[in-house]
């Protein structure tokens, strides 16, 4: 009785407040002055970073998410021209050229960039008295036997960066052999990369049977901000030579309603004081040269100075292709 | 006299009711679907995908663990939902509870739960995953319906010399079994439709027909090959409920069922059921537990900070406080069931062919999501980020659900009771209300139930529309899975941890 009379209560408070939202949404978007910014549901800015943007142009930034970067792109692919926002954040290189093909953007331009490398749990290693691995080649080494793990290519923009990595490092010819010695040195495929870090590998939270994996640049600072009691250096480390270069773009969406506006944010976007706050909030380096890093980003995390990389254009021409034939060698 | 008998049931009578869900559905579902599916669909891809040999095998992977995860399902479902419908035990609320609490969890969440007790990967652990999520299906479905066999049928049967297994086939079979095939139903289309689960314990080998949609639709941007897929799949479940519909006609008009059956307390084989249900419960609540467990040890050490955090703190890894993403996931969830409870309740009760809403069953989360936003992208119909949108989908999704768990109940009403009603000169609406509401209470509350745990773990089609800080918690579980950081993936279990322990008190209570 309890329970029927507390959802008659609700039904008639959550009714009327529902129906009364819309209305007021479209009373907002029907302001001429704020500006959309579309994002992936990692994109965590830090709090009030949009205030001293609204105060300076009096238009007020509404950030909207949904997905990760691919279903953000896809997204916004298949409402090219009726966009959902103004302004599109998460376009990374692997994606740009996709873009790009469906003229998404008005224009663009690099606004962080990260490397995806393989990380390892330090105490595994130390405690073995065995050396860390130190290149891509030392993954197919045997002393280093079903310690890997990585993700599907397909579904992971991780594992993408790490098979283009390897492309870039062995050549488009040359790739597959070392595939199919690692898949003999036991490499792990994991879905996606919370299974990959958070259940697979032993260096965080899940403990488990890898201490190699494939994560981020940035992922030891991460490791140290978000400990569980505070501690002085990351349990984890990344291995330089292994990183492939991942650059995210933000761009004005064609279409977009308040086209003015997105050019405003996109300076803003890229201006010292956000760029600054991008480290610590999303865990990404500033492109913007005039930007200075944290203390743990400068101490622990790793963008090296000649990572591996692919031409966009060469990506897109090649992703299918590279992909099927990854899956005909692992699968 | 002649008059009265003419007096129809209120729903059937005043066929303007059935209009709201269908209006409903067009609204919200089919114009969408059909937006997507005109646009994106062509013959040519659909015989392409056909021709494949990969993706047939990826068809045949699909069908086959359905099959056999919906067996197992059974296998454990039945004798629990007996159990929990005839007899009443200290703990019973509890058990209820525990079994239903995984389905509103997200995949990972059970997978980690299901891998952190296997410790390997392949057929068995999917399977595993697939029980735990699924036993509260039947026994949300069936229950109700098993507990308004009357009883007094079957103690005619003992007397009269059957055994236990001839009184269940002859006697209580016919009348449950169109429950059981419902809700089996269900089972398969969540089985055959699953990914997440596969995706995490069965590795990139194991891949089903809607793991490839979504991969085609957004990882590759093949739109139209995605659409084939999807269009494929709806037509083998559209099958399926097609089959399962013809089978389970012909018992509904010998039912005998009645009001809600006191339950015993002091059943002959006292511990039987006590047994059965302690068996269910270890098979469905170890997950659980190590969830929970996740949520409170780190390093080997016993900590509340992640709950303190969930429940008091912030997290720089969400946009918003995980206390706004508690409150945004129960008020989404009660605006579904505000929704979707009235909306299934003139569905079941009305005798019009109810085919149209079974097939949010049949269409792929991607289908649904991508016709979403190309169709709701101009004003006025311009709802496609709009923050109420999200719950309204919620009960689209939840409405195939939610109608199978009350119509066993509603079906089970005879006519006799309302032509009685209504011959001691009582309006239908009168009737409806201090006559059929009564007997649908139980199944009305285990339907709202439903409905919430559809609203509090639906991801898919929600982690596909756009959102302004609007998040939910398994949108927010991911995000917290999805970041290095001991303390981040903590939280995240503690989130989980918490959407369980929320679902057990509902449930148990439902």
């Amino acid at each position: 009785m309890k329970l029927t009379r507390i959802l008659i209560v609700s039904f008639l408070v959550v009714i009327p407040s529902a129906c009364s939202s819309p209305t007021a949404n479209t009373s907002t978007d029907a302001t001429p002055n704020e500006v959309t910014l579309l994002a992936y549901d990692a994109f965590t800015p830090q709090e009030g970073i949009f205030d001293a943007f609204t105060a300076a142009t009096g238009a007020k930034v509404k950030v909207v998410t949904g997905g990760d970067s691919g279903v953000l792109v896809s997204k916004a692919i298949l409402t090219a021209g009726n966009p959902e926002g103004d302004v599109l954040w998460g376009l990374d290189n692997t994606l740009l050229s996709r873009a790009q093909k469906a003229e998404l953007l008005t224009s663009y331009e690099p606004v962080d960039y990260g490397d995806i490398c393989v990380n390892y749990d330090k105490q595994w290693f130390t405690s073995r008295n065995i050396a860390p691995p130190t290149s891509l080649e030392d993954l197919a080494n045997s002393t280093y036997k079903n310690l890997l793990v990585t993700q599907d290519p397909v579904a992971s923009s991780p594992g993408l960066g790490f098979l283009l990595g390897t492309i870039a490092h062995f050549g488009a010819d040359n790739w597959q052999g070392y595939w199919k010695s690692l898949k003999v040195n036991g490499v792990r495929i994991a879905s996606d990369w919370t299974t990959a870090y958070t259940i697979d590998f032993s260096g965080s939270s899940g403990k488990g049977k890898y201490p190699l994996v494939v994560s981020y640049g940035s992922s030891p600072p991460a490791e140290v901000l978000y400990a569980e009691k505070p501690i002085e250096t990351p349990p984890t480390a990344v291995i330089a030579s292994t990183c492939f270069r991942q650059t995210e773009y933000v761009g004005a969406l064609r279409g977009a309603r308040n086209p003015n506006n997105a050019k405003l944010l996109i300076s803003y976007l890229l201006a010292v004081p956000f760029q600054e706050s991008m480290p610590l909030s999303l865990f990404v380096f500033p492109t913007n040269q005039k930007a200075s890093l944290p203390d743990l980003f400068t101490k622990f995390a790793v963008a090296p100075k000649n990572p591996l990389t692919l031409d966009p254009a060469d990506i897109e021409e090649n992703r299918d292709a590279w992909l099927s034939s990854w899956r005909d060698l692992i699968l | 006299m002649a008059e009265f008998m003419e007096r129809p049931h209120l729903v059937t009578r005043t066929k303007t009711l059935f209009i709201a869900p269908v209006a409903f559905l067009s609204v919200f579902f089919v114009a969408p679907v059909a937006n997507s599916i005109l646009r994106y669909f062509h013959f040519s891809e659909f015989s392409n995908v056909l021709g494949n040999q990969s993706l047939r095998g990826v068809a045949w992977f699909s069908l086959w663990q359905a099959v056999t995860s919906t067996l197992l399902t059974l296998v454990v479902a039945l004798p629990a939902t007996w159990a929990l419908s005839r007899y009443t035990f200290r703990g019973a609320r509890l058990v209820r509870g525990v079994l239903t609490a995984p389905f509103v969890l997200p995949a990972v969440v059970v997978a980690a739960g299901v891998l952190a007790i296997t410790d390997s990967r392949g057929v068995f652990p999917i399977l595993w995953a697939h029980v735990v999520f699924n036993v509260s299906v039947i026994l949300r479905i069936v229950g109700p319906r098993w507990s308004m066999v009357n009883l007094r049928l079957e103690h005619a049967a003992a007397t009269l010399g059957a055994r236990p297994s001839r009184t269940f086939s002859l006697v209580v079979w016919p009348q449950i079994s169109d429950a059981v095939i419902s809700a089996a139903t269900l089972v398969f289309i969540y089985c055959f439709t699953s990914f997440g689960v596969i995706a995490i314990l069965g590795g990139v080998s194991r891949r089903t027909l809607e793991s490839e949609i979504f991969t085609q639709a957004v990882r590759l941007g093949n739109t139209e090959t995605a659409t084939a897929l999807a269009v494929l799949q709806a037509i083998i479940i559209c099958t399926v409920i097609f089959i399962a519909r013809q089978s389970s006609r012909p018992n509904s008009t010998f039912l005998h069922v009645s009001a809600p059956q006191p339950l015993r307390t002091k059943p002959r084989h006292r511990n039987t059921p006590l047994l059965i249900s302690a068996t269910a419960v270890v098979i469905v609540a170890s997950p659980l537990l190590a969830t929970i467990y996740r949520s409170l040890v780190v390093n080997n050490q016993f900590s509340f900070s992640a709950w303190r955090t969930i429940l008091s703190g912030s997290l720089p890894a969400l946009s918003v406080s995980p206390q706004l993403v508690i409150i945004t996931s129960l008020v989404f969830a009660i605006i579904a069931a505000c929704i979707c409870v009235p909306l299934a309740l003139l569905v079941a009760s009305s005798a019009a062919p109810r085919a149209l809403f079974s097939l949010p069953l049949a269409v792929s989360a991607a289908t649904l999501g991508i016709g979403l936003i190309i169709t709701f992208n101009t004003s006025p119909f311009a709802w496609r980020s709009e923050r109420w949108f999200i719950p309204v989908i919620h009960a689209v999704i939840a409405l195939p659900l939610v109608i199978r768990a009350l119509e066993p109940a509603t079906r089970a009403i005879p006519t006799s009771l309302r032509n009685a009603s209504a011959t001691l000169g009582a309006s239908p609406f009168a009737t409806w209300v201090r006559v059929e509401l009564p007997l649908l209470r139980p199944a009305l509350l285990r339907a709202t139930g439903l409905s919430m745990a559809v609203s509090l773990g639906e991801f898919g089609a929600t982690s596909f529309l756009s959102r302004s800080g609007s998040t939910t918690l398994p949108i927010a579980i991911a995000q917290l899975l999805g970041r290095p950081g001991v303390a981040t993936q903590q939280a995240g279990f503690a989130l989980a941890a918490l959407m369980v322990l929320v679902t057990v008190g509902v449930m148990s209570r439902a």
